[in-house]
């Protein structure tokens, strides 16, 4: 199982750190999801997979079959990611995360293959090529050639990871958030719904899914089962970047990607998945809280 | 287990009747009955996991996977006889199963899960990749059929043995489940500490539990190879792992015939038209969803519980009497033990000694350390110093199942009986303890009645008289108790240790715990009991340990305890400072600012508070009073609307909030300073401020956090740290200031003295003399009895959740009321 005796070329190296950098930001980009609902409520949408590809569908529909600009076609495809966020939270986990159940597990799960399933009918089979004028030519950087979207991509990871840190940081909204995640009842106590935070939480971390949706569409086909391995591998992210520390779970995303995308440019594509996920078990054997998460919680 | 051996028995008959199908179908039903029987297979492995263990396997498909490969390869590249193959392949995946198991099981939850979907996918495109092994992407065809004594087996023979091994498999899961292992991993799932008390190793029992459930899959696998003739990679995909996990919730998890029900349904319905099996997976993700909804147990489950209803039994049971190991007890002996969490020391040197046959009570203000002793000479803790001696041997550091194992049984402060299991098979768990004996008991008669018949007798001699095979959450307060301490009983211990066991019981059922411990005693066990009902403690102790602030304080006889002054002091805490009372007597109320009538309220079904009364006018200072366990903190978070539902009323200025939950009854003007302060620890100081404001949006915060400073100018200076960095006192400080900023109405303080340093509560007390003075209405819950009357216009002493008495405060402070109901009987009645 060696690489075979011929180098890679430094080109195909660079190229390959450039997408998986890209990549793995948006792994990070849905990873932060996970952290942002597990922080608040100590619960997970497995659908995230599915948010995902909900917001690259709704943002083909408005855009492609109906011709909206650019700009609104993103703006009504979030806002729909928000709500159905909000539905997540509602049918699949408050009915059992209120009687301590942990049903919820298994009932995101299965919204995400009723959702990918519906939408396999309603927006067809064929997987969609999404035309973007970020995606048509190369820019030659340094004799790499790269997208305009490459760059895009992990800046656009970056400035939401940036933005979630601002608005924790510097808003009264966020401040909230951030109560409810280090003292439910002190929380109420200051008069903080947490219901509608726990929601709220639901809401951006749908929305973050979308926003990796829309942006990866243009390089890999608009389809129902496009967020599904994609989901997965970003819970691999969340779950070895230790999921209750939000920079842990951005750095683990960046890894991911570019681990993967060395694995790809020195072995070929072959070995990619069961080299990857046979390093989650060995980083979570390894590591059992995560790169930065914290063993347990701490007795005050 | 009726009910187990009801399912096992109908299910044996369907799988005859399948059998008699193969018998008449077509090739294409035949090979349908054949998958049902494999899909029940591997439903009865992850059954294993999920109905007993409590654990999800979201890639149970790998092993399934790798039994198909496994026979596959080896009859075909090794040509070994398909039999070796198949028991290879199912050993081959209960050992994958194992390892994958050892990294996995140490972190629950989420992570598991991880783990398991990663293996899932390794299994998948590893036999897409190894192509020399496994032929890549287009598989591996014509899997020979097996050969049994020359005859070669056809299509129908395979759907046999397979329906045989479904049967076997059915009938060892019902030996596993009702016998010893699974009672263990059932135990383990609802309480994971009990469990460990009692001595199972959890990380052996469950990792036993995912070797079966992956061999299970395995053999399944292994049988579908030649079945199928074909085996590709896409019919290992992670999707057929979940359709595995709806077989098992369908069907309904625990039970004996969920997986045979389940695979039915599943297998078969989409063969109920092309239609459908369009819409199969959406209409598999319905059920799913639905099944969730409305029947969490599944089908079986959902059946059975209804049988449950209309058949309670009622048998009459041997009565006898229990006697324990003639070898007698040990004496216990805490040496120098200490322990601190995040730098506060929980308990600093502590040293005492139990004797066997004698009751050894430790008693102590509300977080003295008592529990924390006690967690740390069961093992729950491992102490930063110090030596716990069980006769001669140390025992400190050792994992807290050795401990039990060693000889020292425990309960705990809050119920943790085994939810599922009934009264008598939580017995029968501590009657085990770790020596589980056969996986699949097969004779199980004589040592089912032996053991059945000594729980029994335990429970006739800790005085529980209802039936053994009620289910342990349906039991009134007082029997869970009375089970939990039989069930320690069981461990034939040599040491007992009681956390709180008079938590919640009437005056009768007290009294007859007390009977009860002098016959433990008397039996030569060494009894450590943690106890606040001081009636209790002075009349059973033989010797009493009296804690404070994690230090030992006084040790000695009941009596003498009793008289001690400086026990006197920590629990009436006379701390030498004189609080200064209100200058100018406050004018009489008009209308009260804060009624509280009738008000019930309680933690499941256990009522803690009995019709309280309360009422406090606006400018008032109140302190609530009574001994830990009388109800303070409770009133005070139904109050609060931290604890909801409530019976009763909750009158703030006119207006009933006692349905309003917390965040409601703040913009009130309802606002609770919690115990234990409750900053967020993460965030700066001044944040924590301005979260104190957040109700009150049109607020100028910033000025008001600047008055705030004012008072307390050692916020100021901390203003930009985070709040976990301050000592206990500022937080204390900035907690008060953080439930002022709230603008209250009425303010409610639950124990800010609590962990404090003499000189940081005078501060905090004069603070509150402050606030008094400027008009601010106040009720303080706090242990300094003395000085909270010395603040006070008028207080209330709480006992078993009732008023026992009210008045001005000068009246109560002369009154003997008080020490009585801190320190139990002794004076005058």
């Amino acid at each position: 199982m060696r690489g075979v005796g011929k180098e890679p070329h430094p080109v195909l190296i660079a190229f390959a750190l450039v997408s998986g950098l890209g990549l793995g930001s948006m792994y990070g980009l849905l990873a932060l999801g996970f952290y942002i609902t597990y922080s608040v409520s100590r619960t997970v949408n497995f659908a995230q997979g599915s948010s995902m590809m909900l917001g690259a569908v709704f943002c083909y529909s408005f855009a492609v079959t109906l011709g909206w600009p650019p700009a609104l076609s993103i703006a009504a495809a979030l806002v729909l990611c928000a709500l159905w966020g909000l539905v997540v939270e509602r049918i699949a986990v408050r009915p059992f995360a209120s009687r301590g159940s942990h049903g919820w597990l298994m009932a995101t799960v299965a919204l995400g293959i009723i959702v990918e399933n519906l939408t396999l009918f309603l927006f067809g089979k064929e997987p969609r090529n999404y035309p973007s004028v970020l995606a048509d030519t190369p820019l030659d950087v340094a004799g790499i050639p790269i997208l305009p979207l490459q760059i895009v991509i992990p800046a656009a990871g970056v400035g939401a990871a940036l933005l979630l840190h601002f608005v924790a940081r510097h808003t009264r909204l966020g401040k909230a958030l951030l109560a409810v995640m280090q003292n439910r009842d002190a929380a109420r106590l200051m008069g903080i719904d947490v219901e509608r935070a726990i929601a709220g939480s639901y809401a951006a971390s749908t929305v973050f899914a979308g926003i990796a949706g829309i942006l990866i569409a243009p390089l890999f086909n608009v389809s129902s089962d496009m967020g599904t391995l994609f989901g997965i591998k970003a819970f691999a992210v969340a779950i070895v970047g230790g999921i209750t520390s939000a920079w842990g779970v951005v750095l683990a995303g960046f890894c991911y990607g570019v681990v993967e995308a060395m694995i790809t440019a020195l072995f070929g594509s072959t070995y990619t998945q069961i080299l990857t996920f046979a390093a989650v078990i060995l980083a979570l054997a390894l590591m059992p809280h995560g790169l930065l998460g914290k063993a347990g919680t701490q007795k005050a | 287990m009726k009910a187990s051996t009801a399912q096992l028995a109908l299910s044996l008959a369907a799988l005859a009747v399948a059998a008699a199908l193969v018998f008449i179908g077509n090739g294409y039903q035949v090979y349908l009955i054949a998958m049902v029987a494999l899909t029940t297979m591997v439903g009865i492995g992850l059954n294993v996991l999920l109905g007993l263990a409590g654990q999800v396997s979201l890639g149970h498909v790998g092993f399934f996977g790798l039994g198909a490969y496994a026979v596959a390869i080896l009859t075909m590249r090794l040509g070994m006889n398909f039999w070796p193959a198949l028991m290879l392949a199912g050993a081959l995946a209960g050992i994958v199963g194992m390892a994958l198991a050892l990294p996995a099981l140490r972190v629950a939850g989420p992570y598991l899960a991880m783990v398991t979907i990663a293996f899932g996918f390794i299994v998948q495109n590893g036999a897409i990749e190894w192509r020399s092994l496994t032929g890549g992407a287009n598989g591996i065809t014509g899997v020979p059929a097996p050969v049994l004594a020359s005859h070669v087996f056809s299509t129908r023979d395979i759907a046999l043995l397979a329906i045989a091994l479904a049967a076997l498999l059915l009938f060892l899961f019902d030996r596993f489940a009702t016998g010893s292992w699974g009672r263990a991993l059932r135990a383990a799932q609802a309480s994971e500490i009990a469990s460990r008390s009692l001595g199972l190793d959890l990380v052996g029992l469950r990792v036993t539990a995912f070797a079966l459930s992956a061999a299970a899959a395995g053999i399944a696998g292994g049988v579908f190879a030649p079945l199928s003739g074909f085996i590709g990679p896409s019919a290992f995909s992670f999707f057929q792992s979940i359709l595995f996990l709806l077989v098992v919730i369908v069907g309904g998890a625990g039970t004996t015939a969920g997986p045979l029900v389940g695979a039915i349904l599943v297998v078969l319905l989409p063969q109920l038209g092309a239609r459908f099996a369009e819409y199969q997976l959406l209409a598999f993700g319905a059920m799913l969803l639905v099944v969730l909804w409305l029947a969490p147990d599944g089908v079986v489950g959902a059946l059975t519980r209804r049988r449950r209803r209309d058949y309670g039994s009622g048998r009459a049971l041997p009565t006898g009497r229990w006697s324990p190991d003639e070898s007698g007890g040990r004496m216990l002996a805490a040496r120098d033990l200490a322990i601190s969490f995040g730098g506060i020391d929980a308990a600093g040197g502590i040293s005492f000694t139990a004797k066997p046959g004698a009751i050894t009570s430790i008693i102590g203000p509300n977080g003295a350390g008592k529990s924390t002793v006690l967690n740390l000479l069961s093992g729950f803790y491992r102490p930063d110093r110090g030596a716990v001696l069980l006769g001669d041997h140390r025992i400190a550091g050792s994992t807290a199942h050795a401990i039990a194992r060693a000889g020292i049984a425990r309960s705990f402060q809050t119920s943790q009986l085994f939810s599922g299991l009934s009264v008598a098979e939580n017995v029968r768990v501590g009657l085990r303890g770790h020596r589980l004996g056969s996986l699949f008991p097969l004779e199980s008669g004589g040592r089912e009645a032996g053991e059945r018949r000594a729980a029994a007798e335990l429970l006739a001699f800790v005085g529980y008289a209802g039936d053994p095979d009620r289910r342990a959450d349906d039991l009134p307060h007082v029997d869970k108790r009375l089970v939990e301490i039989a069930r320690a009983l069981a461990r034939k211990p040599r040491v007992l240790l009681l956390d709180e066991p008079a938590a919640g019981l009437g005056e009768a059922d007290t009294a007859r715990l007390a009977t009860l411990l002098r016959r433990i005693a008397a039996m030569q066990i060494a009894v450590v009991l943690v106890e606040h009902d001081m009636g209790l403690v002075m009349e059973v102790s033989d010797h009493v340990v009296v804690l404070d602030a994690g230090r030992c304080i006084a040790a000695d006889s009941p009596s003498a305890v009793q008289r001690d002054p400086a026990v006197i002091k920590a629990y009436l805490g006379e701390h030498g400072y004189e609080p200064r009372p209100r200058a100018v007597p406050l004018p009489p109320a008009r209308e009260p600012a804060l009624a509280i009538a009738a008000l019930r309220a309680g933690y499941g079904e256990v009522e803690v508070l009995h019709a309280i009364d309360l009422t406090v006018a606006p400018g008032e200072f109140i302190a609530v009073l009574g001994a830990n366990g009388a109800g303070k903190s409770t009133l005070m978070r139904a109050a609060s609307g931290l604890l909801r539902p409530v019976k009763g009323a909750i009158r703030l200025g006119g207006a009933d909030v006692s349905a309003l939950p917390a965040q409601r009854t703040v913009r009130q003007g309802l606002v609770l300073v919690p115990e234990g302060r409750q900053v967020f620890p993460e965030l700066s100081v001044s944040d924590n401020l301005r979260l104190g404001g957040y109700a009150r949006r049109s607020a100028d915060l910033d000025s008001e956090i600047e008055r705030l400073f004012a008072r307390f100018p050692q916020l100021r200076e901390r203003r930009d740290q985070r709040a976990g960095l301050l000592s206990g006192g500022e937080q204390q400080m900035l907690a008060l200031a953080r439930g002022l900023i709230a603008a209250p109405r009425v303010l409610l303080l639950d124990e800010p003295s609590l962990g404090l340093a003499p000189a940081v509560i005078a501060r905090l007390f004069t603070a509150l003399a402050e606030l008094r003075d400027e008009g601010v209405t106040l009720v303080l819950v706090d242990q300094m009895a003395g000085m909270a009357l010395a603040l006070a216009d008028r207080g209330y002493v709480l006992e078993g959740g009732r008023v026992r008495r009210s008045g001005t405060a000068a009246s109560l402070a002369s009154d003997d009321t008080l020490r009585q109901a801190y320190l139990g009987g002794g004076a005058a009645p």
